[in-house]
């Protein structure tokens, strides 16, 4: 239970700058996902909240006290680590009571043998509790990992990819109880993953870092209709957006955007993305399309762009199916059962009103077509925190 | 196919045991002699009317014991001391970033590269005018040549194998950085400290040039005491295989108590997968 902030925290390596100048702010009890490629920095930042790593520079604060001096130790922080750092030598059960043992917070022994219990049963690691480490598969390991930040209730849930090793049917399981356990203990939780499902389904916010820096913060709909960049656009959803070329074309005191070779498509008058887009000095676009919102077709059609089938890849409930029109390479969400050859005539259709515009000169953000419905879904309120 | 097995198996053991005949005949033969008397060191092999004169001759009518007590304490405390020191330069050299760190772990094991001799006269100056000659505290800090170096670098070793997230996660569990040291570390490199702690100590208990020449009468070593059974008239080989044999004895019980972390703990780390 515990408000954290940060304000300007800055670590370096050497000449590297792993963290710059990172400020954040996540509320009590609040489940704060860290989403990034690797080797942004969401490992060094979880680690300065933890007090493992010193910042040079910035303050971290709990619930508005300064922490920067506090050691580990006494900052009463639980952390997940990536790779398990289980104590090879203690058994499973002794693992997952150490933080219980420790002279800072020692329970009776009742206590620790019910706490471990509980957690081990809810981690599915009862028959376990007698091996050592070496003894476990990785999945197993990740688990008793967990249950070692579980059997505490820290002011703080500091979680770094604790799922990555998990086989998919586990981690789906993890996924969903690791949420459900969040709400019932009343606790902040910040959750590191380079993986957008994880981030998507768990995060109540989240922050998406790029090399040291926070891109945006937001809702998983704010971060995923309205990113606030290309990057983020690209990191998020999967099949991976599309972007296309574009163009401002203005006529007559009237403003038409063309996607590519198509004809002019004119911006809806009065709309805030008409302000945005026609006021300034933007002549080049990109446009993202979500795969699943691409439409194709095999015969011509009026509007649609022409390209050839590149690939066509199964996955399961569901096909990729990769167009080339040009030099772009266009991923749509096709059926299964879809009957298509390679290098065959598709047409694409490409709804206006579903795009993301960027600037192409920056590739920000510009606007969509709806914010409002964005910003409605984003502040449904959620079931716990009415209560 | 059968026949090919218990032939290589036969092969083998029969290497084996031409190699033991090799290594223990030594000490059989010393063993041997220690029972025989000067009369019959030369005109008998294996058959010879064995005798404890030698043993009585050694151990109680010699100061053996008070060699022997000497070799304890310097041997001991010698150990102990790059135990207390090796450990944290280890930790350190495995853990922290400094500048020249390579070097200075380097330097540490040269010591062990020159020959005993080499720096032994320079030392037995500095040994006099220092006031250390002939004490136990300047023996036992020039066993750090030969003790130290072997510790570092096995332990050295074993920090490098656990990973420092273990050592955060006990931090965060509620551990002062002793009590992870401690209560974390300390079992983790437990196999490789006995083992190179015995090695030292039998490096440290065989030496026989820096005794010879840094001390004199009133420390004096089992190695260099047991030169005193070469008498200006004859040489007492059965008395010096006594001496030799009961100073082989603590090494050796050592070896077979710790038997079972002495090769592991040279060969593996700390953190098996």
């Amino acid at each position: 239970m515990a408000k954290i902030e940060l304000t300007g925290v800055t670590k370096r390596f050497g000449k590297m700058t792993a963290l710059n100048d990172i400020n954040l702010e996540i509320r009590n009890n609040e489940f704060f996902v860290l989403f990034g490629p690797a080797g942004a920095g969401k490992t060094t930042l979880l680690n300065s909240i933890a007090g493992i790593q010193l910042p040079e520079q910035g303050v971290i604060k709990f619930d508005g006290e300064i922490i920067n001096k506090i050691d580990p130790a006494h900052r009463n922080v639980a952390v997940v680590f990536e790779n398990y750092a289980l104590y090879p030598n203690l058994t499973v059960y002794k693992n997952i009571a150490s933080p219980l043992r420790s002279p800072l917070y020692k329970k009776d022994r009742e206590t620790i043998d019910k706490e471990v219990k509980r957690v081990a049963a809810m981690l599915r690691i009862e028959k376990l509790l007698d091996r050592l480490p070496s003894q476990l598969s990785n999945g197993q390991r990740q688990r008793v990992a967990i249950g070692r930040a579980l059997v505490r209730s820290p002011r703080v849930f500091l979680m770094d990819e604790p799922l990555a090793h998990l086989d998919a049917k586990l981690r789906h399981y993890m996924r969903s109880e690791l949420k459900e356990m969040q709400s019932s203990f009343n606790s902040t939780c910040i959750y590191v993953t380079h993986d957008f499902m994880e981030a998507m389904s768990l995060g109540d916010r989240i922050a998406i870092i790029n090399q040291g820096r926070i891109v945006q913060i937001g809702t998983r709909e704010e971060v995923y209709y309205m990113p606030c960049n290309e990057f983020v656009a690209a990191l998020v959803g999967e099949p991976e957006i599309n972007f296309v070329e574009g163009r401002l074309v203005k006529q007559d005191e009237e403003c038409f955007v063309q996607i590519m070779n198509l004809d002019l498509i004119s911006v809806p008058q009065g709309h805030e993305l008409e302000n945005r887009l026609c006021s300034g000095e933007i002549t080049e676009l990109h446009l993202g399309f979500r795969p699943q919102n691409l439409k194709y077709c095999f015969e011509e059609k009026k509007g649609c762009l022409h390209g050839t089938v590149y690939s066509f890849e199964s996955i399961g409930n569901k096909a990729v199916l990769i167009a080339k029109a040009g030099d772009t390479l266009l991923r749509m969400i096709a059926p299964n059962d879809l009957k298509v050859k390679l290098d065959q005539d598709v047409f694409i259709e490409l709804p206006i009103e579903k795009a993301i515009f960027f600037d192409a000169r920056t590739t920000d953000y510009i606007g969509i077509f709806d914010e409002e419905a964005v910003r409605r879904l984003s502040q449904e309120p959620q079931c716990r925190e009415v209560i | 196919m059968k026949k090919k097995k218990i032939f290589t198996s036969i092969c083998k053991n029969g290497l084996l045991l031409l190699y033991s005949l090799f290594a223990l005949f030594p000490l059989f033969w010393m063993i041997l002699i220690s029972f025989k008397s000067d009369a019959q060191m030369f005109n008998t092999t294996f058959i010879f009317s064995p005798t404890l004169e030698n043993y009585d001759a050694v151990l109680l009518r010699t100061n053996y014991f008070r060699y022997f007590k000497d070799s304890v304490i310097v041997s001991v405390c010698a150990v102990a001391v790059s135990v207390l020191a090796g450990v944290p330069a280890a930790y350190a050299l495995a853990r922290y970033n400094f500048k020249k760190k390579e070097d200075l772990a380097f330097q540490i094991l040269s010591f062990k590269f020159a020959p005993e001799i080499l720096v032994v006269l320079p030392l037995f100056m500095i040994y006099q005018k220092a006031g250390l000659y002939d004490t136990y505290t300047g023996l036992i800090w020039v066993y750090q040549l030969i003790t130290m170096p072997l510790l570092i670098w096995v332990i050295r070793g074993y920090f490098e194998d656990i990973s420092v997230e273990i050592e955060h996660a006990a931090q965060v569990d509620g551990y002062s950085w002793w009590q992870v040291f401690l209560k974390r570390l300390l079992p983790l490199i437990k196999p490789g400290l006995v083992s190179a702690s015995l090695l030292a100590f039998i490096f440290a208990w065989n030496n026989f040039t820096f005794p010879l020449q840094l001390s004199g009468t009133k420390v004096e070593t089992i190695t260099v005491a047991s030169l005193k059974y070469i008498a200006s008239d004859t040489v007492h080989y059965g008395q010096m295989a006594v001496a030799a044999a009961v100073s082989a004895l603590p090494a050796v019980i050592f070896a077979l108590l710790i038997q079972k972390h002495l090769v592991r703990g040279l060969s593996f780390g700390a953190v098996k997968g």
